[in-house]
């Protein structure tokens, strides 16, 4: 007797355990998709032939370290105002910089002569890709959400926005 | 009042871009002013940049890190070997420069080759008038920044040129000057370190004496992280050795003087662009020189 309830304790138990975990699966699931928030997608002129950059390329790149694409075409930095969900994504990943820090490296930048201007920041997504269509040598940054067929994306260490291991989030 | 600076950049085309500074300086009755530099770049590519004008001689970090941008700095004076008017190594340069990345992946090299006049017959001068003695100076920095460590950077340069002194010595002696550099930097806040080394070489040209000085300077600094970052203790050692028969610098008109001193101070941002530094410097030159200690303050912006 004490033996089979025993053994009917220990499969509720089981079942408990089970059902304590597929709960905490699902309500882990549920809480990662509401906080997830679109990628920062990397845009440039469709007739620009990169077609992919590692992260420490763009890091370069938007630091203002590489000026210029393959084929000497001098790169055009656009950027996102203050307070922007792409540039506070920006800050964190590529520059890794306060927003204090980074006014202040671009500064120091063209007092150095390394540059004569900042990145052109400009007001809107739909500027961002106005500007990336008409300047050959422009590079942009947009939120996932707003990207338009006919714009082309760069993939970033081999991925696309919205696939795992996609760096800029 | 100290100094204003000037900083003019302009692009003149996609690929050509003007840059300049231009200071003024307090004097008892007046404010000198002197172009610190004057480039015109051309861009060919990341790899290869071609420009003409008045540098500041990249055989060293702190000159063309900081240029005349006391905002940028963090200490409130320039460490002694590289110091404005001084005489240990050339701080201006007046010719051409090419400079450029060196594909080398994540090492992150990059190069600086220049062709100038050199020093001019008043050492601490450049030659803005041309050659003193119509044989160029030339000055190679390679230097690298590896991409996995944003803000470490190493490296070293040297520098050739032969020097005609003016006031002229008995014999009317020329010199010729090898200078070699080395850099370790680690441009971070927490910590920062800059920490450079020089080795002067100099030959009469006359007599055949040769003589090596050397100078080095080690600077740390940190941000805390208290009080919105705004307070940044630093502390320097600097130290130069001028040796007793050097044939140039032991002289009254050319005269570099030992030195053994630290530097501790502090910098408060007050804003993003200002910055407030007290610094303490005690110094001393000679063995039978006094120590001198100094307290500075300074307050510096940019806009």
């Amino acid at each position: 007797m004490r033996k089979a309830a025993m053994r009917k304790a220990a499969k509720i138990g089981t079942w408990f355990t089970f059902a304590f975990v597929l709960g905490m699966v699902l309500v882990s699931r549920s809480s990662a998709q509401t906080n997830t928030t679109p990628d920062l997608a990397v845009i440039v002129n469709p007739k620009n032939a990169v077609d992919s950059l590692s992260l420490n390329d763009l890091v370069k790149i938007y630091r203002g370290e590489r000026q210029y694409w393959k084929g000497n075409l001098p790169i055009v930095l656009l950027f996102r105002p203050p307070g922007s969900y792409e540039r506070m994504i920006a800050l964190r990943v590529i520059f890794q910089m306060t927003e204090s820090q980074y006014k202040q490296y671009w500064v120091s930048k063209i007092m150095r002569a390394e540059a004569t201007a900042p990145p052109t920041e400009l007001f809107s997504g739909g500027m961002t890709k106005e500007g990336v269509m008409a300047i050959p040598g422009a590079i942009g940054c947009i939120s996932a959400t707003d990207l338009r067929p006919g714009m082309k994306v760069l993939h970033i260490d081999g991925h696309l926005p919205g696939e795992a291991n996609y760096p800029l989030h | 009042m100290g100094q204003v600076v000037l900083h003019l950049a302009s692009p003149l085309s996609k690929k050509v871009a003007y840059f300049g500074e231009v200071s003024f300086t307090a004097q008892p009755t007046a404010y000198a002013v002197d172009v610190e530099r004057s480039i015109i770049r051309y861009d060919h590519n990341d790899y290869f940049k071609l420009s003409f004008g008045r540098y500041h001689t990249p055989i060293n970090y702190w000159n063309t890190a900081f240029h005349h941008g006391l905002w940028l700095q963090t200490t409130i004076s320039r460490p002694e070997m590289i110091r404005f008017g001084g005489r240990f190594q050339p701080v201006h340069f007046f010719g051409m420069l090419a400079e450029g990345n060196i594909p080398s992946g994540s090492l992150g090299l990059g190069y600086e080759v220049g062709l100038g006049n050199g020093r001019a017959g008043v050492i601490s001068r450049a030659g803005d008038f041309g050659d003193v003695n119509n044989n160029r100076a030339w000055v190679a920095r390679l230097f690298a920044r590896p991409t996995g460590l944003q803000g470490f950077q190493f490296g070293g340069a040297i520098y050739r040129d032969k020097i005609s002194p003016t006031p002229a010595l008995p014999g009317d002696p020329t010199f010729g000057e090898w200078i070699s550099s080395a850099q370790l930097v680690w441009a971070k806040e927490t910590p920062e370190f800059i920490s450079e080394f020089a080795n002067v070489h100099h030959r009469n040209n006359l007599t055949g004496h040769i003589s090596d000085s050397q100078a080095f300077y080690a600077q740390l600094a940190y941000r805390l992280p208290w009080q919105q970052k705004k307070w940044k203790p630093y502390s320097r050692f600097e130290y130069t050795h001028i040796p007793v028969t050097e044939p140039l610098f032991s002289l009254a008109d050319f005269r570099v003087q030992d030195l053994v001193g630290p530097t501790v101070g502090v910098r408060y941002d007050i804003t993003d662009f200002a910055a407030f530094k007290l610094e303490s410097r005690p110094t001393k030159r000679g063995h039978k020189d006094p120590e001198v200690n100094g307290v500075f303050v300074q307050t510096s912006f940019t806009f």
